[in-house]
């Protein structure tokens, strides 16, 4: 039952509250839970007479520090009948890997401090999953909101990037269990052509300014000062490339 | 700059002084905020004071009761665990050998 049926709108007389109550319920904390934490929420608003909003914060942001454990799930402890699988991509290709990957059963837990994504697998009953990945760079507020109808779940963060998944069973029903599943990937790395003409072209670009600037000067310490500059100039952009490139798990 | 310090001061020790405002007996959530207004920390919000209450009551160091008032849609009462009791004891000594340590450096550095 949603939790928030169990309430009417007299009962809250608050439409933030009324929010706040439906998303501690998608959330999943227990109906009983929401009803007494909403009510008390109340109370503390009739005593001080502010307004939720000031009171409270943003609902999404609220609704996520009253449910921790739903915001960040403990991750599952590998079984005889569970297997792990961690794995990192660039942004080039990992969302046509996340689709791959979760065809074959594997289902990302979270993003891990070195970027990389931790999968787990259900070897009894191997389901299909499927990924989206959303930009944040304004933020991410109400985006769970708005995707959690849908039956999607946040399931890692990435600086400007959040992941989120869907069990294939949402939308295929039964069909989304798969009766065999192939060997875990040995690769642990996947970088796409794309990303390695990116930075050979980096690297061309380089050495050929480099070189000019060597032949017109006559002076090959000309053209290496030239690339020395480039490089300290360009550290700052690179700088700011890796930490794109590099996964964090936020909270977060 | 000075407030922000003071936010996260108050942040590292906001549980500590939940803890502490209960040691008399149990309140509930807009209670404790008054209290601790009034003993100089400010108006302190609901959406900073509930999640630490929760925190608290998850780790077992608070318990909650909700109890329906005739007026209104109720509330939750919190009151310390002997766990509580204990954290309170060891966190608040640790609290104040730092707050010895830090005085000490300030007080040879001139700062009275």
């Amino acid at each position: 039952m949603n939790a928030m049926n169990a309430m009417n709108a007299a009962e809250t007389g608050s439409p933030y509250l009324e929010a706040l109550g439906a998303r501690l319920g998608e959330l999943g904390l227990p109906a009983e839970h929401v009803r007494v934490t909403v009510a008390d929420l109340g109370a503390h608003l009739a005593e001080c007479g502010g307004v939720p909003e000031e009171e409270f914060g943003p609902v999404e942001e609220f609704a996520r520090e009253l449910a921790p454990g739903a915001t960040r799930p403990a991750p599952t402890p590998a079984g005889p009948g569970v297997e792990t699988w961690r794995w990192t991509a660039d942004t080039f290709v990992d969302e046509e890997l996340l689709g791959r990957f979760g065809d074959e059963g594997w289902e990302v837990e979270r993003v891990d401090a070195l970027g990389r994504f931790v999968c787990r697998r259900d070897l009894a009953r191997p389901q299909r999953w499927e990924y989206r990945r959303e930009l944040v760079t304004r933020g991410r507020e109400g985006l769970d909101g708005r995707l959690a109808p849908d039956g999607w779940e946040a399931c890692g963060n990435w600086v400007v990037y959040a992941w989120f998944k869907r069990p294939r069973a949402a939308s295929l029903g039964p069909a989304a269990e798969l009766s065999a599943v192939p060997a875990p990937p040995s690769r642990h790395t996947f970088l796409s052509h794309r990303f390695y003409a990116a930075l050979a072209l980096a690297v061309a670009a380089l050495t050929a300014s480099g070189a000019t600037v060597a032949l017109r000067a006559d002076d090959a310490t000309s053209g290496l000062g030239f690339t020395t500059g480039l490089l300290a100039g360009a550290a700052a952009p690179v700088t700011a490339l890796l930490l794109t490139h590099r996964r964090r798990d936020r909270r977060p | 700059m000075t407030a922000d310090r003071r936010a996260s001061w108050f942040k590292g020790v906001l549980d500590l002084l939940v803890l502490a405002s209960l040691t008399d007996g149990e309140s509930y959530g807009y209670e404790i905020a008054k209290r601790l207004g009034a003993a100089g920390f400010g108006q302190i919000k609901g959406g900073t004071l509930y999640p630490v209450l929760n925190r608290l009551e998850e780790a077992g160091l608070v318990a909650a009761e909700f109890r329906a008032t005739e007026k209104g849609p109720g509330r939750r009462y919190y009151s310390l665990t002997p766990a509580g009791r204990e954290t309170l004891s060891e966190q608040g000594e640790l609290w104040l050998a730092f707050d010895d340590s830090v005085r000490e450096v300030l007080a040879r550095a001139g700062v009275r």
